[in-house]
């Protein structure tokens, strides 16, 4: 300060400048007075000290107090010299009593060690540590610690201050975090597990995926899916063009016009062809899927695609062999009641041949009508053939062998202009079927061969063997197994589908009035099944048709029996009672056996035949029907008599015998006498019968 | 947080090169007292208002650097100084009342309008 002495010789700027600076200084004092200011700066030995008055650091204090965190002031052996009101709250204590106290009352056993090391931990600027609290109402409080060493000086103890984060929120949350972790995990397992059994299920289904995202267009297929369509690396990115593309052109509007219409209906459903790329296969296809919504809009379609060529295919045999058997039961019906005109025309005729005067015109015209007759049955064969109510005389036959003692008959069958080739078999392979019916059908399909190339060509025929699986077995209506194969083959007009679908049915023909029966095929098919095998026919128009005929193969070779015909007529004695519900029929029957010399009853029906064997009638042999109307038919009438009159014996005929009804009876050493039957039949058989019983 | 951090967020310059005609100030605070923190505050707002583009403000935290206390002989703190233009002024509070501030900084005069 300066010394009024001198102010004398002050010069008047510096007295300015010194009113100045005393104004500065008052007003100093007054700013210090009027408490405009909170810090001073004092001279000391050391230098500059800043010095703030005591409610300087109160911003600190009050974010100290008010901070979420607990806040504490230690010595360096633990004990708190401040904390802060949460960090009461935290331990649960109140403040007052923790001044003084050490932290570690609240640190639990090994907690210690570890709130020691943090404590003396190398003094970097802070450290810290992971700790759990045990607060005075026994809760355990997992916290964070930090540590950080106050630079005081030096000669002052240590202090360090500490800054304690409570985790348990966040622990929580990690803990909520966990479980929803594994939740989702879990979820995440089921629902792959849910897919992979789905794509087992696809899988064993053989189905293909795919999903047609709408929006941009583009078609995410499963591998299956691309197997089904043929392409067997397909990574190309398909849209549905593409998918509209593996169709046959044929199907392709069908196929997108389905697709359109799902985007409205909500679902898609469809069989189409596809041209399969890797081997050009035309392939039944079944597409099977949903649409999916966004706001109403439709966005994707999704679904399933399998191959049902297969399944169509059997659908279609299945479909023609019902058709089949339809046909079947109505032919038979009608062989039946041809069966029963020809059997009158034929006895009716025999019994003239006994009766009239011969010259050489009506002898000439008997034998017409014989012949005529003869026709007839043999024609009659045909449709009782395909209507399977033959009997099939098997006998297990080697095919080659038959073959070759056939194949003069078959040169002169199909003529001149067309060339025969018999192709040998690698192998002599036997078969169990009737041989005389196998060389009617072999004969059937040379003729259609030989009207097939009307300007000579060649027939070939040849043996040949084929394994079928289920599956190839199932397509042909047949059980697995190895089957003979006997192809005729042609090269002649060939046949269009439509006409292939057909040809098996009886009277179905495309020859002209008088050439065609359209009872050939229909033989064919009738006794092929009736062996328990198959045909199959392969044509192309212009080019040429083959039908082959499966047979199952038989293993062993089984001697056959070979029956010798007697061709004279045995008269006999004794009463028969004729059992028939046709009345010309049974006229001429019980004329035939008048001739024979025996003396005849005659019974209508099954029931008036009893009634005439329980009234005592002597009756020495029974001569029925199989089939008949009414409550009794030959067989039930057989049955009967077993009961009451079984020393009676029986002679049973009929058109169609099919085997499983006559089977259990004959069994029991019934003799069956097969309509029409000459005369020279009949005797042979009552003889036959009477002479077993006698 | 350390000392150091925390003081060197409130040391300032609102610009390096001191305008010519301009005003050169410099604020002595102590740390974040409640009267360093209004004197910056308010020295802002009075610049602003009155001196807009022709000031610089340092801001010198005496917590951190007490020696600088001595080359502009402060006692009290907060102190703001006006090192240009000469001659050196000073004006010690909180700046709460502008007009005080103005007249001591020789921006208007103690009677009234002097620009
Ligand atoms: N080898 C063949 N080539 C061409 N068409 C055939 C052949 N075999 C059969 N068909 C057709 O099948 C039809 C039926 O044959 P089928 O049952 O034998 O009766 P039909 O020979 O008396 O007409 C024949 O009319 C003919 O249209
Ligand atoms: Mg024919």
């Amino acid at each position: 300060m300066n010394r009024p002495s001198e102010f004398s010789s002050i010069e008047h700027s510096q007295l300015i400048e010194l009113q100045d600076r005393l104004r500065e200084a008052e007003e100093t004092l007054d700013a210090i007075r009027n408490g405009e200011v909170d810090a001073l700066v004092v001279g000391g030995p050391s230098g500059q000290q800043v010095y703030t008055l005591e409610n300087a650091d109160r911003p600190y204090r009050v974010l100290i107090e008010q901070m979420q965190e607990g806040a504490v002031t230690l010595s360096e052996d633990g004990v708190m010299l401040y904390c802060n009101q949460r960090f009461a709250a935290l331990v649960g204590a109140d403040r007052q009593t923790l001044i003084g106290e050490s932290i570690e009352r609240f640190l639990a056993g090994e907690e210690i060690f570890a709130f020691r090391r943090l404590m003396t931990l190398d003094r970097g600027f802070g450290r810290s540590a992971e700790l759990s609290l045990l607060a005075s109402n026994g809760l355990v409080v997992p916290v964070n610690m930090s540590i950080a060493d106050l630079e005081v000086d030096e000669q002052m103890p240590k202090v360090l201050c500490g800054v304690i984060t409570d985790l348990t929120r966040s622990r929580e949350r990690s803990h909520e975090l966990a479980a929803a972790n594994l939740r989702l995990a879990r979820e995440i397992d089921e629902r792959r597990r849910v897919e992979d059994s789905l794509q087992l299920a696809l899988d064993a289904a053989e189905m293909g995926h795919w999903d047609l995202d709408l929006l941009n267009n583009t078609l995410t297929r499963s591998t299956r899916h691309d197997q089904i369509f043929g392409q067997v690396n397909g990574v190309k990115g398909w849209g549905l063009l593409t998918m509209l593309s593996q169709f046959v052109p044929d199907d392709r509007n069908a196929v997108n016009e389905e697709f359109l219409r799902a985007e409205s209906s909500g679902s898609v459903e469809f069989e189409r062809r596809i041209h399969r790329l890797n081997d050009g296969a035309v392939r039944w296809v079944q597409v099977k899927g949903r649409t999916f919504y966004l706001n109403d809009k439709a966005i994707r379609i999704s679904g399933v695609v399998s191959d049902v060529t297969e399944r169509r295919q059997v659908e279609e045999q299945l479909r023609q062999s019902q058709k089949m058997e339809a046909i079947g039961k109505l032919t038979g019906g009608i062989a039946h009641d041809f069966n029963n005109l020809l059997m009158v025309i034929g006895g009716s005729l025999d019994m003239l041949d006994q009766r009239v005067a011969k010259n050489e015109k009506i002898t000439r015209y008997l034998t017409a009508a014989r012949h005529g007759v003869e026709r007839g049955a043999t024609l009659n064969q045909q449709l009782l053939a395909f209507s399977r109510r033959q009997d099939l005389r098997a006998e297990t036959i080697c095919i080659d062998d038959l073959i070759n003692t056939f194949a003069n008959l078959l040169d002169r069958a199909v003529g001149e202009a067309v060339t025969v080739k018999i192709e040998a078999a690698p192998e002599l392979w036997y078969c169990r079927t009737d041989a005389h019916q196998l060389e009617t059908a072999i004969l059937n399909l040379a003729i259609n061969a030989r009207d097939a190339m009307p300007q000579g060509g060649t027939l070939t025929l040849k043996t040949t063997i084929r394994m079928l699986d289920v599956q190839a077995a199932t397509a042909n209506g047949a059980s697995a197994g190895d089957y003979v194969a006997v192809s005729v083959a042609d090269t002649g007009v060939g046949m269009t589908p439509d006409v292939i679908e057909r040809v098996f049915e009886p009277f179905f023909t495309t020859k002209e009035v008088g050439k065609g029966t359209g009872l050939g095929l229909s033989q064919v098919y009738g006794f092929a099944r009736q062996s328990g095998g198959f045909v199959s026919i392969e044509s192309c128009p212009g080019i040429g048709t083959t039908v082959s005929i499966h047979l199952p193969r038989a293993t062993s070779l089984e001697a056959t029996e070979v029956v010798a015909d007697t061709p004279v007529e045995v008269r006999g004695k004794g009463i028969v009672l004729v059992v028939e519900d046709d009345s010309d029929v049974r006229a001429v029957a019980s004329s035939l056996l008048e001739d024979l010399g025996y003396s005849v009853l005659e019974a209508e029906t099954g029931s008036e035949a009893m009634k005439l064997m329980d009234r005592g009638e002597r009756i020495d042999l029974v001569f029925t029907d199989v089939i008949m109307p009414g409550e009794m038919n030959g067989i039930d009438l057989v049955r009967a008599m077993k009961i009451k009159h079984a020393g009676i014996p029986v002679l049973l005929t009929s058109g169609y015998t099919a085997q499983r009804i006559a089977m259990a009876e004959m069994a029991e050493g019934l003799q069956l006498l097969r309509k029409p039957y000459t005369q020279v039949d009949l005797s042979l058989a009552v003889r036959s019968v009477m002479k077993d019983q006698a | 947080m350390s000392e150091k951090n925390r003081n060197h967020e409130i040391l300032e310059k609102v610009s390096d090169e001191p305008v010519a005609d301009g005003f050169d100030l410099r604020l002595y605070v102590a740390g974040q007292t409640p009267k360093s923190l209004a004197a910056i505050s308010n020295l802002k707002k009075l610049c602003e208002t009155h001196l807009a583009g022709r000031y610089t403000i340092e801001v010198i935290d005496l917590l951190v650097t007490p020696q600088l206390a001595a080359g502009d002989q402060i006692v009290a703190l907060p102190t703001l100084v006006r090192r240009l233009p000469e001659p050196l002024k000073r004006v010690i509070g909180d700046l709460s009342n502008t007009e005080r501030v103005l007249v001591g900084l020789d921006i208007r005069s103690k009677t009234g309008s002097r620009t």
